[in-house]
């Protein structure tokens, strides 16, 4: 499918699955709570309904950073869904939420900003394991391109089985549930009053739930690319894999940052870690670097492969 | 080419030993300012002129001059030896007394036979450092005028006015990073290299208190042990290989010039500050501004990576090589956390400096040509944004009278040109699109390709690079106080290297394409014979971040006109509908106060640097012990341009 | 049309309750009432709240957190006072530190009584509160779209309260620029605004510290006039000046944020100026921050002539215009 196209079922179809997703989140926690639930499309509903509230904000420049916020979000789930450099688009990524904790920030307000310290947090937490994410797709695959990753014949998760754990473990943190909510938490959680977003209302409140949903299209996109061999199963999985994500939500409670940290940082170094060395010593990495000296005659080397527009089998 | 080299030395040199008599304020502004003015000529002259690789030294061969590198070693030595005795510190002697015993050794040994050395040697990488030297070290010189001038009439009324020691001190130093930069003759550059330990040692040192005089023997100490290392790899290439040329020992056979090359190394580390040397760069953060910024971030702890680098391509794939690699990552990793728990700017900024200058290190032990590209670039960039937050931490310290982070909260409003001056060299730091995330970016693609078990210090140490500066980012940010407006941010002189860091840290980054094919790529093709770059289509996407990033200062012209402003969520006890007054337990109003979190129950920074020094400590000496034991296959011979006739014979001869 | 019907966030703050009525309200959060399905919220943040649930009676502890929560509700909002204390004060109403329900405090829009209320009256009073907030989105919206309209027309005593209110929400931002939240227009209550209704211009000068009123003897039958910009009976900006002798001055400008950029502040200067046709000099003072009054009145033809400390945060600064000879109309 033709990158352009892509980009652009992409650009309308993300924010209408991401808020199917959050709607079905809600329903299905209120399921395991005996509740009925809202409707599906109920976060539609509170988006419009933020839209139409008056702007209020405490300090005049605060919902500039929540619009590049969102702005940047959608380029970066632009970025991976037209097959570009995994890295770059977590490196996007990062510069995304960034932009919310400067927002956070920028609110000055005392909930506010232990709300944007945490998300800090949360960062470092799950960034090593994004990281080292991206470094074994690049060891089973040969290259950092999202669409030649998604093409390789093999099934990712089988040789990354390390990895793709421990991407679990810091995607709980990236979709900020339970047990680490602790930057600002949805719906009823009250703890911290409404975190990061606390100072933000109307059509600020508003971008940052759209935000949210493209993020969290790009993360299950990211779990397909695990099973990218077999579409069919990775979709499934990757459904499957959000209702594992509800399920941490609703039987786990908040941790403390500390244990948060520590846990995530620990499942990095042992699962992520762990599966790149083995992958290494298995492929006998490093090869030489005697043999990059090789005489001028060699047409020059790039270092990452050509961004070719070839098909691909990634759906939407 | 060698005239234009010469002035560049020497000329900085002369004017530094004048500016040592010139006692007027606004004379020595007018000398300055020439000065500098024509550096700049002089540095943009040599980038633009082609490259000849190895040089005639013109002055720097004549005999005149052997005599007079002799005079001024012994010069340096007798200085450091009585320094050493008055502060009681033996190491010092010591370590001054085995470098000038391997000297002079050397001297007996080869009597007059010292062989024929090709003094300079210019390529693209010596013109990217002149660059970097020239340009920024000049702003920096322009800088210091207005900021020495209200540090001595305004802020450190206590410190003796040495100013025209200070500034001959800083042009001393530049002249000899220029020395450093283009020597080819490893004689030449150990006499740069102990000039600017000894400019290094006196600038820490010059508010003569107690603590500075401690560091300043601190960073005496470290840098002469590198001295002494460096003297060592001397002696050792002249015995086993006969050659005295940084160029001929890098086209040489492995086997023989392995251990040179540890010891430079060695020396090198030093330097640069890693682990287990890192104390004296913290320490060395006493000294005024414009030292920390010329010294210790932009341009003399540059010179020790870039000796590694040189070196890259005889250590590369050895196992001096790995635990090159080894220090230079865990450098980075504790750097990084360590940097987390600290407030007070200019130890951050130390951290920061030290940690990134451990990727430069492991990327100059991987030694690959992607590695070695992805460290060049990273000198570049990091020399330029470092530099620009130095000297805005400097102006920030002189208007609010603290370095504190926690004092410079809502700096966005009272300070707002410097603010976003700060803003924009922190994006500088770590920030997509802007030139250090390009540069780790290539890094880490360079490391997982040559050995994915490093890998593991990159990430976790970018995601605690990530944590320090957004929380710094933030506090600037912030708006708890009603604006204080300040009369006038900055000087003149001060403005010009602001403005010019700042545009340079954006400009760069649109510009690296062309500054990778102009000046890295060449060095990298001449080095290894193969090239590298970044693939077309994630330049474009970066240059479209960096035009999105930079629209975000456009969003302020609709200012606020259809938004209402309400106070901040206190709990509903605002007082008066402010947000930062409530009232508070027993009705007794209080204001809010944010601090940011330094993780200390996580990251303790005694444990990381006693660990830290420990585990470098133990790699340096396998590195060193590894080198004198391998029997490395001599490699392939890789031609460098410009290998200069003379030594081409006398790698035969031994 | 989908809005405020299907996504009501609730902000529920217990004022002295007993805690009767809070459980009630938890309790329809819980799996045998769910209000979730129907979309609500129970958000602890303001900012994010359309209805303000408050229970229990109001004592002076309280009083001000519910004037402050309020306050930082965005529009549009609704009020329900649940429980009977809420409401009239209950049992409690004649206790000495209660003044009585919610509404002593701010407007309600909905009551729900009972000792507890019971979740099915809770759920009853949340509904009908959505349709209050629908009703009020749309009065919002038509407002925001009449701006052609606008009339401007004497204020008289019965303008009071409106204007104290416009006085407050116009001033928040000179308040931003000074830091100070004490400035004279915040903290006027409404009987001294009623007050200066009344006031001669004599004392007014002396309250508003304008030059010595012995200068020139005050004229008695002068009053201060007050002249309001309307749009679609909602007064949205205002301007008092008063004259002693040759000279009148002008003071209070206000314009109210949504309505900003549109001209009505200069219109506003240029009615009162005309309100004293026999004046031959205008003098208008604002704070030295205030940078667009100064364009303002710069591009009416005023120049600044002195400044004068006030408080620590605010300076005033005094502008001038002498008026052309013929009278403007």
């Amino acid at each position: 499918m033709n990158p352009w196209l892509r980009l652009i079922i992409y650009l309308v179809a993300a924010p209408i699955i991401g808020g199917l997703l959050a709607g079905w989140d809600r329903r299905i926690s209120a399921r395991m709570q005996s509740r009925q639930g809202p409707p599906i499309l109920q976060p539609f509903y509170d988006v419009l309904k933020l839209c139409r509230k008056e702007a209020i904000v405490v300090r005049r420049s605060q919902n500039f950073y929540v619009f590049f916020f969102l702005l940047l979000m959608i380029f970066t789930g632009a970025l991976f869904f037209a097959g570009s450099d995994l890295l770059l688009v977590i490196f996007a990524l990062t510069l995304a939420t960034i932009f919310l904790v400067l927002g956070g920030y920028k609110a000055s307000s005392p909930y506010s900003f232990i709300g944007a310290e945490r998300e800090l947090i949360q960062i470092m937490a799950y960034e090593p394991m994004v990281l080292l994410t991206a470094v074994g797709m690049y060891m089973v695959t040969d290259s950092f391109y999202v669409h030649d990753i998604a093409r390789h014949p093999a099934l990712l998760v089988l040789t990354l089985p390390g990895i793709f754990l421990g991407f679990l473990y810091a995607l709980e943190i990236k979709f900020r549930k339970s047990p680490f909510d602790l930057s600002s938490s949805h719906h009823a959680h009250q703890e911290l009053v409404r975190g990061i977003t606390t100072e933000f209302s109307g059509r600020g409140l508003a971008m940052i739930e759209i935000a949210h949903w493209y993020e969290s299209v790009l993360l299950l996109g990211w779990v397909f690319l695990f099973f990218a061999a077999w579409p069919v199963l990775g979709i499934a999985m990757s459904l499957l894999v959000f209702g594992l994500v509800i399920l941490v939500d609703n039987v786990f409670a908040r941790l403390k940052w500390q244990a948060a940290l520590r846990s995530a940082w620990t499942v990095t170094a042992v699962l992520g870690f762990g599966n790149i060395l083995a992958l290494s010593l298995l492929r006998g990495h490093p090869a030489p670097p005697a043999a990059a000296a090789v005489p001028p005659a060699n047409p020059p080397d790039q270092i990452s492969a050509p961004a070719a527009a070839p098909s691909s089998n990634l759906p939407t | 080419m060698a005239t234009l080299i010469c002035a560049l030395v020497l000329g900085p040199f002369i004017a530094g030993l004048g500016l040592c008599f010139v006692k007027p304020d606004r004379l020595r502004d007018v000398v300055v300012t020439v000065v500098t003015l024509a550096v700049w000529c002089g540095s943009v002259t040599l980038a633009i002129q082609p490259t000849p690789g190895a040089l005639a030294g013109g002055l720097f061969e004549r005999t005149g001059s052997q005599w007079a590198m002799l005079l001024t070693e012994a010069a340096m030595a007798l200085y450091v030896i009585w320094v050493g005795i008055r502060s009681w510190k033996l190491l010092v002697v010591a370590l001054m007394l085995a470098q000038t015993g391997i000297m002079a050794w050397l001297g007996f040994v080869s009597s007059s036979h010292l062989p024929e050395a090709q003094a300079f040697f210019v390529d693209k990488f010596t013109v990217i450092m002149a660059l970097i030297n020239g340009l920024i070290g000049g702003g920096i010189c322009l800088y210091a005028l207005g900021y020495m001038r209200g540090y001595h009439e305004d802020t450190h009324l206590e410190v003796t006015d040495r100013r025209p020691l200070f500034f001959a001190l800083l042009f001393v130093f530049m002249g000899a990073m220029f020395g450093i930069i283009f020597a080819n003759s490893l004689l030449w550059l150990f006499l740069f290299w102990e000039i600017t330990t000894l400019c290094s040692f006196l600038l820490i040192g010059y508010t003569r208190t107690a603590e500075a005089q401690r560091n300043a023997l601190r960073a005496l100490t470290m840098n002469l042990a590198g001295g002494v290392a460096f003297a060592a790899a001397i002696a050792w290439a002249h015995q086993k290989t006969g050659v005295l040329e940084l160029q001929a020992l890098i086209a040489s056979k492995q086997g023989l010039a392995l251990v040179p090359a540890a010891l430079l190394c060695f020396a090198g580390i030093t330097k640069s500050a890693q682990l287990p040397f890192s104390a004296w760069l913290l320490g060395a953060m006493v000294a005024p501004t414009p030292v920390s910024a010329l010294l210790h971030s932009s341009t003399m702890v540059k010179a020790g990576v870039y000796l590694v680098l040189r070196t890259a391509p005889i250590i590369a794939g050895t196992t001096v090589g790995f635990m090159v690699a080894l220090v230079g990552a865990l450098t980075f990793l504790v750097g990084s956390l360590a940097a987390i728990t600290t407030s007070d700017a200019k130890k951050v900024l130390a951290y920061s400096t030290v940690s990134n200058l451990g990727l430069v290190v492991l990327c100059g032990g991987i030694g690959t040509h992607q590695a070695v590209w992805a460290g060049v670039l990273l000198i570049v960039f990091h020399a330029i944004a470092k530099c620009l937050l130095f000297l805005c931490v400097g102006v920030v310290e002189h208007r609010l009278g603290s370095r504190d982070i926690e004092a410079m909260s809502g700096l966005i409003l009272n300070m707002p040109r410097v603010a976003v001056m700060m803003q924009i060299g922190m994006a500088g730091m770590f920030l997509a699109p802007f030139g250090m995330l390009i540069s780790k970016w290539a890094v880490l693609k360079a490391v997982v390709d040559a050995n994915p078990a490093l890998s593991v210090f990159l990430v976790f140490g970018s995601a605690a690079t990530l944590f320090f500066w957004v929380k710094w980012m933030g506090k600037l940010l912030e708006v708890f106080r009603p604006r204080e407006k300040f009369e006038a941010e900055y000087g003149a002189g001060e403005a010009v290297a602001l403005y010019g860091l700042s545009g340079a840290t954006s400009l760069t980054c649109l510009f690296f394409p062309w500054i990778s094919t102009q000046f890295i790529e060449p060095y990298v093709v001449g080095v290894y014979g193969v090239s590298v770059s970044m693939a077309p289509g994630n330049v474009v996407i970066m240059i479209i971040m960096m035009v999105m990033v930079m629209l975000f200062p456009l969003s302020f012209i609709n200012y606020g006109r259809w938004v209402k402003v309400i106070d901040a969520y206190l709990g509903g006890a605002n007082l008066q509908h402010s947000s930062v007054r409530f009232r508070g337990s027993a009705d007794k109003p209080q204001e809010v106060v944010t601090h940011n979190y330094y993780l200390w129950e996580f990251v303790s920074e005694t444990w990381l640097s006693r660990w830290g020094t420990v585990c470098a400590a133990v790699l340096l000496a396998i590195m060193v012990l590894s080198s004198m034991l391998t029997k490395a296959p001599a490699r392939k011979q890789t031609q460098p341009s410009g290998l200069s006739g003379k030594t081409a014979a006398a790698l035969t001869v031994r | 049309m989908i809005g405020f019907k299907e996504s009501p966030w609730i902000l529920h703050y217990d004022a002295s309750s007993c805690n009767g009525c809070d459980i009630e309200t938890l309790a329809c959060l819980t799996p045998l009432y769910d209000l979730e399905r129907l979309g609500v919220i129970n958000t602890g943040n303001p900012k994010h709240a359309d209805i303000f649930l408050v229970t229990g009676a109001v004592n002076p502890q309280s009083k001000e957190v519910i004037k402050n929560l309020y306050h930082q509700l965005p529009e549009p909002k609704v009020v329900v006072a649940l429980g009977i204390c809420a409401c009239t004060g209950g049992i409690y109403r004649d206790c000495y530190n209660v003044s009585g329900g919610v509404d002593r405090v701010i407007p309600v829009d909905v009551y729900v009584p009972g000792c507890a209320a019971r979740p099915e009256a809770i759920i009853d009073g949340v509904v009908k509160a959505l349709g209050v907030l629908e009703h009020k989105y749309r009065e919002m919206a038509a407002l925001a779209e009449s701006i052609d309209r606008v009339v401007y027309l004497q204020a008289d005593r019965g303008d009071a309260p409106e204007i104290l209110t416009l006085q407050k929400v116009a001033y928040q931002s000179e308040a931003e620029l000074y830091g100070d939240d004490s400035l004279p227009a915040l903290q006027q209550t409404l009987e001294e605004l009623e007050k200066d209704f009344e006031r001669r211009p004599a004392q007014e000068a002396s309250e508003l510290g304008a030059r010595a009123a012995g200068d020139h003897p005050p004229n008695e039958s002068d009053r201060i006039v007050f002249i309001k910009a309307v749009v679609n009976g909602k007064i949205i900006g205002s301007i008092r000046g008063y004259a002693i002798g040759d000279t009148a001055y002008l003071s209070r400008m206000m314009v109210h944020p949504y309505f900003r950029g549109r001209g009505i502040g200069r219109r506003l200067l240029q009615e009162v100026e005309q309100a004293f046709p026999q004046s031959r000099r205008f003098e208008a003072k604002t704070g030295h921050q205030s940078k667009r009054n100064h364009f303002q009145l710069g591009k009416l033809g005023y120049s600044r002539y002195k400044t004068e400390p006030f408080t620590p945060t605010v300076t005033w600064v005094y502008f001038q215009k002498e008026r052309t000879l013929q009278p403007q109309r």
